[in-house]
Order: structure tokens, then C-alpha cells, then sequence
């Protein structure tokens, strides 16, 4: 299977194609583990099998589609009932796809597959099915689709009806190919219908209104028969019986009389009875429907009504229509400025135009989180069994919605979860049953909307975490004091710092402590939120809270000095006055009161280091940060302002208190602050008692003073206050 | 063109060229309504004709049953292609769907 390197556009829409088939494959298999005796999902994945190997060989891949012969030849096998499905099967059958998918890389380009595990494989599934070496020259394509014929060489009679439903032309289907198959397996009369054939001003032109009556002599098998209409049973009704006479009535000629048609069938029909031409739209064909395998071949979404699109166009797109919304936001302000009637009208117009524009272009790219939650079936189902432990996973909200962005960066925090949750949490099943558990553990996905963010959870009902452990551990690392007092909550938090680890063992699965590491830094990534709760004994739930989109925030643009700045409106709590009085009534320490509670601020002016003004009113952000409530002091709140982000670019991608900018109606531009990172920053110093901006390398190397996620304003309020007395007026570096 | 209409004074002839088939079902329907609206009697020349789906062959046959409600024929305008007539047996149709003209 050597290929140019250049593959040719219809080999890559086969490997798009054929991906997509194996996720189905592996769907199915996972599904007939816990059900083997489900002849559905037999048929599903048989007819996955089948669809790649026929494609495969069209589009000259001949070593794939030789390869997944064997495999479909085990299925047939397992529809016909002389196999049975068992844990070898599919786990040979998960095996085999996972080549398949090793295959496929290699002919787009990726690292070669290793021949010998395909030998290896080929080799099991002939034990399994016990048949001998295939032939070479097994790989022929289509002539292939229907299994040989009994070797008996008796030959029976069918009874086939086949009634074309509404769309059956419209998938592209030929009904005449069909006959034309069925001729090939023996001896075949036919008889049209065309009982539902409507007035010709009634007809649609691109709908079959043709049935048809048969009787099929072969010495076929009858999976042969229903394999010719194995593409199209949803979109038909067929049957498939053997007749017990084989003559068949001459026809009777089709009188067009308005009230009354009728039809003499091969006399084991079940009796249909008078038609009236006028009022039926389907034939009254017996609405016993052929048994059919359940869902489309082609599980592909309907092509008629989606579009595959390459990620970098749609990401082009959505940055010109963020572009577009910043040059309409100017184009409305010069508009004002200008007071003209006329432009301005038109300005409102695009206003208009541009928010749809807007609002679409985010659409576009939200997609369900199905996809990357049904993923993990397989790691579970793969992690259970290397770990010898039974998990079940359920998952909930699927439809759940997020912008492409956050769904890519899902994966991996949501495989270190699980992995952590099968490997920690989970206990093996003898230790469930004797904590009087069932001994299948589950693991439960779920996503949901709340607010502005989607709500991800990762709940299992294992054993929880161990606090005390974890304490423990933490203090072993040097993470906390040995006599720091933390609430639950904190010590939870603590399994999120690097190189933190419970595990006495470092096992292949997990234990090194990374795992949840990845997972902090992508939701911080993310600009998401990691909770953690836990009951000993009963089980433990992740949390993420995690923004919509990544690509608009929410935010309150603001003025300090001449500079402009976006708070982020998901944090921002409230917005209060700060007057000279209660900077007086403060005492000196950069605190305010706030219904009864003391809130710390950070006066953003002192901090970006600006010339010092004494104003007579400033505003005070308060936001709700991993710290803790905080104040920001700036010089005006200027309102609402929906954005796209613009990251700052590389030059700027350490700096970390500031998460993106943009491009204000004006033409100048506003700097999003993460309200978060400010907050830790300061506190960072405050406990050094320096002050700078940008990257410490050296302070990462202290304790932190308090673990995430965790409100404290009393002792944080103090260590402000220790800040202003200690530090007035130190200059930034 | 796959399907045309030849209308004048004398003649009113749908001509099938070549294959036809769902791609210009909706145009056969339309010419054959015009056809039969047309007040004289429809013909069908399938003489380069190659090929016939079902959407064809059902259409013809309804044009056919309304041709004949209404008192006229639809027939045939030269011979059928054997193709096309064993394209029509092998579809379970006992005759060609535009019959010969008995005249």
C-alpha cells in the first residue's frame, strides 16, 4: 500500500470517510460487549466492515480491504449464527480496528503500520471462525457482496416484495440495479405494481411509486437475498419469505377505473385486498417490515442538510466577521460623532446586520459534545479490563453545546480525570461487594448550561478521596504547613498542584502526578473553573466550569488614565463608588466595605504604575476570583462591551495578566485583564514584599499562600493591609 | 437535451435521447403535462433512447393512463430500442408502458 506522497482528493475523502465508519465500528463493538446477543448491532457492524472494505478496494487500498474481509467474514459468520460474540471477539474485533486505523494513517502520510500485528490478528480470527488460509485472491470488491451460495445447491423459492419508500431515490439508490442483483442469485419472476403510481399533475417526478411482487429460484442462502437491499431496508419495505408454492398467476391487465384496481398475487401473499387508486398514497402492501439492521449504512449525518468544512475556513471566517464588528463598531461612532442622519441610519443598519452576523458565525461553530464524551467508551471499556475492575460509563447531556475551541482542548483533562477516577477511585470488585456496593462501579458524565458557562462533570462512585491522605501528602511535598488548617475544599484542591501524587505506586495508568496537572493548566487555559467534591466511600465529582466560547468575553470596558481596559463580566460581581471618604474612613489600608463585608482592592492606576491622581470619584470592580472577592479601582466604567478576543500575539504570550485586547470603536485598543491572575499576582508580591509585573521565575518556587479555589477575605484583607503598610508607593519593574 | 418536446400544427413528439433518467425527471413530467394539454395525441420517440429509469418508465405509464381517460392515445413514434424494452420486462412491466399505435 504504497502511496504518493500527494494523496488525490477522492483517496482523502475515502480516509475522512472511512474514519468516521470505524468510530461507528467501535461504537457498535463497545455496545455488543454488554449485549452480545443484540443481532443489531450485529448488523451494524458487519455493515461497517462491509462499507469500508468495498470502499477500500474501489479506491485502491486492496491491503485494508483484504484485511477487513476477514473480519467481515467473522461477522457473517456471527449473523448467521455460527459464532458466537464473545470478549475474544470483540476485543480481537477492537484490535483489528485499531489497524485498520493504523492502515488508514499510514496512507495519509503517518508512520508505517506494523504488518506482523495484522498476521497476528488475521491469524486469531481464522482460529476463531475456523476457516482455512483465504485464498489470494480475496480482495475482489463488489462481485464479493453477497456470501457464496449453500453448498448444497438446493434451490427454494422466495417470496420477495419490495416496496420502495418516499426517499428511496433520493439516496441515490436505483431500484432496477436492485432487480438486476437479485437476478444474478437465480431465477426470478417479477411483477411491477404500479398500483400507486398517482395522476401524472400529482406525481413527483423523483419519487418511486413502483412496487414489486417476485419469485426468486436459488439455491442461495437468504442473507444473500437481503444483502442486495442491505443499503436500502430503512428506506424501503421488504420482505423476504419462502413460498410455499412457486407458480404465480398470470397478471390481470391493470384497469385505470377511478374506484377500484386490482391485483392477482403469486397465491401465498398474504391477501391485500381491493385498492382504491384515488385514496391510497403507499401500496397496502402487509406491514410486516422486514427485520432491518437498524441504522443507515451511510451513518454519516444527512447529507442533504450538513457540509464538511476544513476548520482553518471556518476559523478564517469567524475572524473576518469579528474584524467586520470592530470596523462597524467605529463606523457607528463616527456616525454619532458626525450626526448625520443619513449615515447614521445606514450605520444602525449594518449594527443590525453585523450582530446576526455575529451571533451566526458563534453558532457555527458550537457543536455537541457528544462526540468527544462517547470517545472515552472505549478507555473505559479498554482501562476496565486492563485493570481488571468493572466500570460502566453513562453519559448525560450530550447535546450539550461549546464552541469547537474548548471542545478541542477537552480531551485531555477529561482522560486524565477518568484515568484518575478508574485508577484511584474506583475500587477493584471484590472491595466494592464487601463495602456492600454493587460490584460494577459507574463513572458519569455530564455537560450543561449554566449561565454563561457550561458545566462539565466527571462523577464516579468509587471510594472519594482520602483527606487525610491528602494532607498528608501535601505536607510531605511541602505544598502547606504541617499545621495549616484547611477545609475540605482546600485540601481537594491540592491534588491539583504539579507533581502532587497520592499514589504509592506509580502504576502504567497513572501516579506520576501529572495527570491532574494537565488538567489545571488546560481549564486555566480555558479560563474555566476546576470543582472537586467528594464523599469518603461514596465517590468523588469533578467540575469544570468553563466559558462558551473562547473567541468573544463578555466584558466592562473601563478607563484608567488613557488607557482602556476589559474586565471580564462573568467575574465582575458589582460595580460601587469609591469616594474620598471612604478612602479616609479606610484608614490607610486598601479596603471598602461593602454591605458589612471588607473587600482588598488594587488600585489598577498604582499597579500599571500611571501617574497617581487623586480623583474625586473612581469606581471599584468587585469580582469574584479564585482568591477571593477583590476590588479593582479605575477611573470610570465606561459600560457593556461583547468582544472578540484577540490574542496579543507571541511576543506577548508570557505576560499573564492580561488574557487577549481589543479594538475599540475609536480605533484604539483595550486590554482584557484576567481578573484572576491580577489578584494572585498582587498577592504573590505582597508575600514577598516586591513588586513586579511579567514572569517570576523565583516566586513560583514559594508556597503558595493559599490553595485555589478558596474565599478568605478576612486573612487576605490583612495581608493587604500588611502590603500598604510596608510598601507605600514601591515602584513597578 | 435528454427529453424534447416537438409541438406544431401536425406533430406533438416527446423525444428520449440517451439516458434518461432522475436528472431530468422533472423536466419529462413537465413536457409530458404540456404534451397532454397540448389537445392533440401525444407520441413518444424512443428511437435514441439508451437507457430508462423507473422515474421514466412511471411517468410514461401515467401520461399513458391519462392520455387514455381522457380519449386519446399516447403511443409510440417509431420503434422501442430492445434495450429499453428489456429494460421494461426486466422492471416486471408485461408491456412497454406507450403502446403501438393501432392505426
Amino acid at each position: 500500500m504504497s502511496e504518493e506522497p500527494t494523496i488525490d482528493k477522492f483517496k482523502q475523502t475515502f480516509l475522512e470517510e472511512a474514519r468516521e465508519i470505524l468510530v461507528e465500528l467501535e461504537s457498535a463493538l463497545l455496545a455488543l460487549n454488554d449485549n452480545r446477543g443484540d443481532n443489531e448491532l450485529v448488523g451494524r457492524a458487519f455493515r461497517a466492515l462491509h462499507t469500508i472494505k468495498g470502499s477500500g478496494a474501489m479506491f485502491g487500498f486492496d491491503e485494508l480491504a483484504a484485511f477487513t474481509h476477514n473480519l467481515e467474514n467473522a461477522f457473517d459468520e456471527v449473523r448467521n449464527g455460527r459464532l458466537h460474540v464473545t470478549s475474544e471477539l470483540i476485543n480481537l474485533s477492537l484490535a483489528a480496528l485499531d489497524q485498520i486505523k493504523a492502515m488508514l494513517d499510514e496512507a495519509a502520510g503517518g508512520g508505517e503500520a506494523d504488518r506482523t500485528v495484522s498476521a497476528e490478528i488475521l491469524v486469531k480470527v481464522r482460529q476463531l471462525t475456523g476457516k482455512p488460509e483465504p485464498r489470494p485472491a480475496e480482495a475482489a470488491p463488489s462481485p464479493e457482496l453477497a456470501p457464496a451460495a449453500d453448498a448444497k445447491g438446493a434451490t427454494r423459492d422466495w417470496q420477495i416484495r419490495f416496496s420502495p419508500g418516499a426517499d428511496l431515490l433520493r439516496t441515490g439508490t436505483n431500484p432496477l440495479l436492485l432487480l438486476r442483483e437479485l437476478k444474478q442469485l437465480g431465477s426470478l419472476q417479477i411483477e411491477a405494481s404500479m398500483a400507486a403510481v398517482p395522476p401524472i399533475p400529482e406525481l413527483d417526478p423523483e419519487r418511486c411509486y413502483i412496487s414489486w411482487d417476485m419469485v426468486l429460484t436459488t439455491s442461495a442462502a437468504r442473507e444473500a437475498i437481503s444483502d442486495v437491499f442491505i443499503f436500502v431496508a430503512d428506506s424501503c419495505e421488504l420482505t423476504i419469505e419462502p413460498a410455499i408454492e412457486s407458480t404465480i398467476e398470470p397478471k390481470i391487465e391493470l384497469t385505470t377505473e377511478p374506484a377500484i384496481e386490482m391485483r392477482i398475487k403469486p397465491t401465498i401473499a398474504p391477501v391485500s385486498g381491493p385498492v382504491s387508486s384515488a385514496a391510497v398514497a403507499e401500496p397496502q402492501a402487509p406491514k410486516a417490515k422486514y427485520p432491518s439492521y437498524g441504522r443507515r449504512a451511510s451513518d454519516t449525518p444527512d447529507n442533504a442538510s450538513s457540509i464538511r468544512v476544513p476548520a482553518a475556513k471556518l476559523d478564517q471566517f469567524v475572524n473576518l466577521v469579528g474584524e467586520l464588528v470592530t470596523v462597524q463598531a467605529r463606523l457607528f461612532e463616527i456616525a454619532t460623532r458626525r450626526e448625520d442622519p443619513e449615515v447614521g441610519a445606514v450605520s444602525e443598519e449594518i449594527d443590525r446586520l453585523t450582530s446576526a452576523l455575529r451571533e451566526s458565525s458563534i453558532s457555527i461553530r458550537m457543536l455537541p459534545i457528544r462526540a468527544t464524551f462517547e470517545r472515552f467508551r472505549r478507555l473505559v471499556h479498554d482501562l476496565a479490563r486492563d485493570l481488571h475492575k468493572e466500570v460502566e460509563l453513562t453519559i448525560e447531556g450530550a447535546d450539550t453545546e461549546l464552541d469547537k475551541s474548548v471542545i478541542d482542548q477537552l480531551n485531555d483533562p477529561l482522560m486524565h480525570l477518568i484515568r484518575n477516577s478508574m485508577d484511584h477511585g474506583i475500587e477493584p470488585p471484590e472491595r466494592r461487594l464487601a463495602a456492600a456496593k454493587r460490584p460494577s462501579a459507574t463513572i458519569h458524565l455530564s455537560a450543561r448550561h449554566s449561565g454563561a458557562s457550561v458545566l462539565i462533570s466527571v462523577a464516579d462512585d468509587g471510594g472519594g478521596i482520602n483527606a487525610a491522605a491528602v494532607r498528608e501528602r501535601a505536607i510531605e511535598k511541602g505544598l502547606v504547613a504541617s499545621d495549616a488548617q484547611l477545609t475540605e475544599a482546600e485540601i481537594f484542591a491540592l491534588i491539583l498542584a504539579p507533581g502532587f501524587s497520592t499514589a504509592r505506586q506509580v502504576t502504567d495508568v497513572s501516579g506520576r502526578g501529572v495527570g491532574m496537572d494537565v488538567v489545571r493548566r488546560s481549564v486555566e487555559t480555558l479560563r474555566g473553573r476546576i470543582d472537586i467534591a467528594s464523599k469518603p466511600g461514596t465517590g468523588t465529582t469533578v467540575t469544570l466550569r468553563l466559558p462558551l466560547t473562547l473567541a468573544i468575553i463578555d466584558g466592562l470596558l473601563v478607563r484608567v488614565g488613557h488607557a482602556y481596559f476589559v474586565l471580564p463580566l462573568a467575574t465582575t460581581l458589582e460595580c460601587i463608588e469609591l469616594t474620598r471618604q471612604d478612602i479616609e474612613q479606610a484608614n490607610g489600608k486598601h479596603v471598602a466595605n461593602v454591605r458589612g463585608e471588607i473587600i482588598p482592592y488594587i488600585r489598577l492606576r498604582e499597579y500599571f504604575n500611571m501617574p497617581i491622581e487623586q480623583l474625586e470619584r473612581e469606581q471599584i470592580m468587585v469580582a469574584e476570583t479564585e482568591d477571593g472577592r477583590y476590588g479593582f479601582v479605575v477611573d470610570q466604567v465606561l459600560g457593556d462591551h461583547q468582544t472578540v478576543i484577540k490574542n496579543l500575539g507571541r511576543f506577548y504570550r508570557h505576560v499573564e495578566l492580561v488574557s487577549g485586547a481589543t479594538i475599540l470603536g475609536n480605533g484604539t485598543v483595550a486590554l482584557i485583564l484576567d481578573p484572576h491572575r491580577l489578584v494572585r499576582d498582587a498577592l504573590r508580591t505582597i508575600s514577598l514584599g516586591t513588586r513586579s509585573l511579567g514572569k517570576h521565575a523565583d516566586v513560583r518556587a514559594a508556597p503558595r499562600p493559599r490553595a485555589q479555589g478558596v474565599a478568605a477575605p478576612s486573612v487576605a484583607a490583612e495581608k493587604v493591609a500588611a502590603q500598604n503598610a510596608a510598601t507605600q508607593g514601591v515602584a513597578c519593574s | 437535451m435528454a427529453v424534447t418536446l416537438d409541438q406544431s400544427e401536425a406533430r406533438c413528439v416527446i423525444r428520449l435521447d440517451g439516458e434518461v433518467n432522475i436528472a431530468s425527471a422533472a423536466e419529462l413530467k413537465e413536457l409530458l403535462l404540456q404534451a397532454l394539454a397540448s389537445g392533440r395525441e401525444p407520441r413518444a420517440d424512443l428511437e435514441g433512447a439508451t437507457e430508462l429509469d423507473v422515474t421514466a418508465l412511471q411517468l410514461l405509464w401515467a401520461a399513458e393512463r391519462e392520455a387514455r381517460g381522457s380519449g386519446r392515445g399516447f403511443t409510440l413514434a417509431g420503434r422501442v430500442p430492445e434495450e429499453i424494452a428489456a429494460t421494461a420486462r426486466d422492471a416486471g412491466l408485461e408491456k412497454f408502458p406507450v403502446g403501438v399505435d393501432a392505426k
